[in-house]
C-alpha cells in the first residue's frame, strides 16, 4: 500500500482489501476490533491547530445548494435533497455557535438560474425557517456555477475588508450550465480575495478542483451521510485569514437589555425594528434591547441596527469566539497500563475502563475518552488547569 | 412528571471559601459553614427521594481544588463491606440518605483539615468546579446548583465564559444561589443557560429558599411562581481602563474592545488601517464640441 507509485487522487488507488482491516483474536471473536474501530471514531477529531495563525472571525458566507435533477438521487436517504437540507439546519446552528459575528446567506440554482433563498443576515431563525421551507421545493434541469457565483459576487463585493468572503457550494450534478467564460469568473473571484470551497455528492468535477485551487478553498467529495456532516463541521471552525484582509478597528454598540413587566408603571409598549420584515401581527413588546446610538428596539442579539446602521452585540457574543484564539493542545494518549496514578478520570470521577488514557501536558491529569472529547469539543478548557488561577 | 425511568441529576456546588467563611463566623456566629452544609443535605436529601431515578453530586469549591463530596471515590472501595450501612441509620432513616449524609460530613471534614491556604490565592475555583461537574453530568440529564458564598475573581473570566457557553450547548441549567454580595459572573450564567439567580434576604432561612425555590426541575418551574429575574449587565468592559461601555471599538483581529480609537491595538499590536475620508474629484465637465 505505501509503495505504489504516484497515487495523486484517492479513487486511482481503488479499495485497499477492506475485509483485511476486521481481524479475528484465537477465539474467533470480533470484539477486540470492533471495540477499536469504535474507539478510533470518537477519536477522528482531526486536530487542526493552526497555531499563531491570524482567523477571520467576522465571516459573511453565502452557502450555494445545488436543487437540480440529480438531487431526487435517493443514495442518501430519504434523497439528497432532504438529506442536504437537514444537515444544512445544523450546519446552521454550529456556525452561529461558533461565529456569533457572522453572517451567512443561502442561494439555491437551478433550471439554470440561480435565486437567493436567505439574504445575508446574523440570525439564524430565518435561515432555518427558510430551509425548512425548501424541501418542497421540485428539482429540476441544471445547475448553474457561474450564475450563483455572480449572484455571490454582487453581495459580497460590498463587504468590509476587515470580514473574511467566503462560498461554500454543494454540488451535486456532473454538468453545469454557464452563460459565460467560468474562468474570467474565477480570476474575477481571486481578484476580489473571495474564498470558495466545494463539496461535492456525486464525483470529482475538474471545474470545481480549479476553482477552489484558485480561490484557496477546500474542494472534497463526501462518501456517506457521516462523511457529509464532517467535512460540513470542518467549514463551521474559522479559516486562517488571508494575509491581504484588512485589520481595523470596528465600530459596535452594547445594548442593555431591559425587562419589563405589565406592572411596571414606566414600562411602555413599543414596536421592535426586527418585526417590520414579518408581517405577522403588530409586534407590540414591553422589553428589548435599545441600540445606544439612536435607541431603536431590538428583541435579539446581535443584529445590525436598520436606522444608524451600527453593529449591535453583548460581551458574550464576543468571549464565545476567544477560544478561536486561545486554542488548546491535544492531549497525550497512553495506554492505561502503563499509567501510574490513581485510577480516576480527573474530570467526571469515574472509573479509567477504557484501553488508554489522556494525559494533559500542562497540568499531567488523566481523563476518559468521553471527558477528552467533550474537553475539547466543548468546553475548550482543562478543568485541572483552570484550578492554578494563573489564567484569565 | 418526569417519565420513571429518567435520571436526573443534581449537581450542588458549594462554596467552601476558608477565608470567607471564617470571616462569616466572627460575623455572625450563627450562620456557619456547617448550619449551610446541613441546608445543602436537607435539599440533598429532598432531591434524592423526589424521584427514584434521581441522582445527586457535591462538589465543594476551594481556593486550591474542587473536591467531590459525594460521591466519594475512596467510599466505593468500602461499599462491598455493607457492615456500615446498617450501622448508620439508627434513628431510622432511609439508608441511601444516611450514607450520602455521612460521607458528606467526613469528605468536607477531611478536606478543611488537610487545606492550607496560602497568602495569594484567596478565591474560589468556582469556574474549575463548573467544569468538573459538566463533565460528570454528560450522559444524563442534569441541572447545577451553585451557593456562592465569597466576591467574584475577575481572573476566572474567559474559563468561566466558556463553561457558560458549554452548558448552554449540552441544555443544562445553572442555577445561583448567593449569600452575600451579588455576582455578575453567576447573573450571566444564569441568563444564558436559563437557570435562576437568587441572593437570599436572609442567610438563616438557607435551607427553606433551597426547597422552594431551586428543588423543583425545570418542567415543574412553569407552575410556580418564582423570583423575578434580575437585569443583567450585558454591556463589555473595555480593556484600556475597564469602564462599561455603551458603544465602543473591537478589533477585527483579537475581538478585544476599547473605548476610543486607537492606530494599534494593544492585545494583538496590529496597525489600523484608519479610514480617511472619501476625496471627492471635481466632476469635469464635457465641452461640447463648437458646431
Amino acid at each position: 500500500m505505501d509503495e505504489e507509485p504516484e497515487r495523486t487522487k484517492r479513487w486511482e488507488g481503488g479499495y485497499e482489501r477492506t475485509w483485511e482491516v476486521l481481524k479475528e483474536d484465537e477465539s474467533g471473536s470480533l470484539k477486540a476490533t470492533v471495540e477499536d474501530i469504535l474507539f478510533k471514531d470518537k477519536r477522528k477529531r482531526v486536530f487542526e491547530n493552526y497555531g499563531q495563525v491570524r482567523l477571520g472571525m467576522m465571516r459573511h458566507l453565502f452557502v450555494v445548494i445545488d436543487t437540480s435533477r440529480t438531487m431526487e438521487d435517493q443514495d442518501l436517504k430519504p434523497n439528497r435533497l432532504t438529506s442536504t437540507l437537514k444537515l444544512m439546519e445544523y450546519f446552521v446552528d454550529e456556525y452561529f455557535d461558533q461565529n456569533p459575528i457572522s453572517q451567512i446567506g443561502i442561494i439555491i440554482t437551478k433550471n439554470k438560474r440561480a435565486e437567493k433563498l436567505t439574504d445575508l443576515a446574523g440570525n439564524p431563525q430565518k435561515h432555518i425557517s427558510a430551509l425548512k421551507k425548501a424541501v418542497d421545493t421540485t428539482c429540476a434541469g441544471e445547475p448553474s456555477l457561474y450564475n450563483s457565483l455572480n449572484l455571490a459576487m454582487h453581495t459580497l463585493k460590498h463587504m468590509p475588508g476587515h470580514t473574511s468572503r467566503e462560498v461554500l457550494v454543494i454540488f451535486s450534478s456532473l454538468t453545469t450550465c454557464d452563460p459565460s467564460n467560468i474562468y474570467d469568473l474565477i480570476k474575477t473571484l481571486k481578484g476580489l480575495k473571495i474564498r470558495v470551497s466545494v463539496i461535492g455528492l456525486s464525483a470529482e468535477v475538474r471545474v470545481c478542483t480549479i476553482l477552489t485551487r484558485e480561490t484557496g478553498g477546500t474542494y472534497h467529495v463526501i462518501l456517506d451521510e457521516t462523511h457529509f456532516r464532517e467535512l460540513l463541521t470542518f467549514h463551521v471552525k474559522p479559516p486562517p485569514a488571508s494575509s491581504s484582509s484588512e485589520c481595523s478597528l470596528i465600530r459596535m454598540g452594547f445594548p442593555q437589555h431591559a425587562i419589563a413587566s405589565v406592572s411596571d408603571q414606566d414600562s411602555k409598549p413599543s414596536f421592535s425594528m426586527s418585526h417590520l420584515d414579518n408581517s405577522s401581527g403588530p409586534g407590540l413588546t414591553l422589553g428589548g434591547y435599545y441600540c445606544p446610538q439612536c435607541r431603536a428596539k431590538y428583541t435579539e442579539l446581535p443584529v445590525e441596527c436598520k436606522v444608524c446602521g451600527l453593529t449591535l452585540v453583548s460581551a458574550p457574543h464576543l468571549a464565545r469566539s476567544f477560544h478561536h484564539l486561545f486554542p488548546m493542545d491535544a492531549f497525550q494518549e497512553m495506554p492505561l497500563e502503563e499509567f501510574e496514578g490513581e485510577r480516576f478520570c480527573e474530570a467526571c470521577q469515574g472509573e479509567l475502563k477504557d484501553k488508554s488514557v489522556f494525559i494533559c501536558s500542562v497540568c499531567s491529569s488523566a481523563f476518559c475518552v468521553e471527558c477528552d472529547l467533550f474537553i475539547h469539543d466543548t468546553l475548550h478548557c482543562c478543568p485541572s488547569c483552570i484550578h492554578s488561577q494563573s489564567t484569565s | 412528571m418526569a417519565s420513571e425511568d429518567e435520571v436526573s441529576l443534581l449537581v450542588v456546588v458549594v462554596d467552601v471559601n476558608p477565608i470567607w467563611w471564617g470571616q462569616q463566623a466572627q460575623r455572625e456566629p450563627e450562620f456557619t459553614l456547617s448550619k449551610c452544609l446541613d441546608s445543602v443535605m436537607v435539599m440533598g436529601n429532598s432531591h434524592l427521594v423526589m424521584n427514584r431515578t434521581n441522582k445527586l453530586a457535591i462538589i465543594a469549591s476551594h481556593c486550591q481544588e474542587s473536591h467531590f463530596l459525594y460521591p466519594s471515590k475512596h467510599w466505593k472501595a468500602g461499599d462491598a463491606a455493607g457492615d456500615d450501612a446498617v450501622s448508620s441509620s439508627r434513628d431510622g432513616k432511609y439508608e441511601v440518605l444516611a450514607v450520602t449524609n455521612d460521607q458528606i460530613s467526613e469528605e468536607v471534614r477531611n478536606l478543611m483539615a488537610r487545606t492550607e491556604v496560602k497568602g495569594h490565592q484567596t478565591d474560589t475555583l468556582l469556574a474549575g468546579s463548573l467544569a468538573k461537574a459538566l463533565c460528570s453530568g454528560q450522559e444524563m440529564k442534569s441541572r447545577i446548583l451553585v451557593i456562592k458564598a465569597a466576591e467574584d475573581c475577575a481572573l476566572q473570566y474567559m474559563n468561566f465564559m466558556n463553561v457558560i457557553f458549554a452548558a448552554q450547548k449540552n441544555s443544562i441549567v445553572i442555577d445561583a444561589c448567593v449569600l452575600a454580595t451579588d455576582s455578575g459572573l453567576l447573573q450571566q450564567a444564569c441568563d444564558i443557560t436559563g437557570g435562576l439567580y437568587l441572593k437570599i434576604p436572609q442567610k438563616s432561612a438557607l435551607a427553606q429558599y433551597l426547597l422552594w425555590v431551586f428543588l423543583p426541575d425545570a418542567n415543574q418551574r412553569s407552575q410556580l411562581v418564582l423570583p423575578p429575574p434580575v437585569h443583567v449587565d450585558y454591556r463589555a468592559a473595555c480593556f484600556c481602563h475597564r469602564n462599561l461601555i455603551e458603544i465602543g471599538y473591537v478589533c477585527s483581529v483579537c475581538l478585544s474592545i476599547f473605548c476610543n480609537f486607537s492606530p494599534i491595538c494593544t492585545t494583538c499590536e496590529t496597525a489600523f488601517k484608519i479610514p480617511l475620508p472619501q476625496m471627492v474629484k471635481p466632476k469635469k465637465k464635457k465641452l461640447k464640441p463648437a458646431t
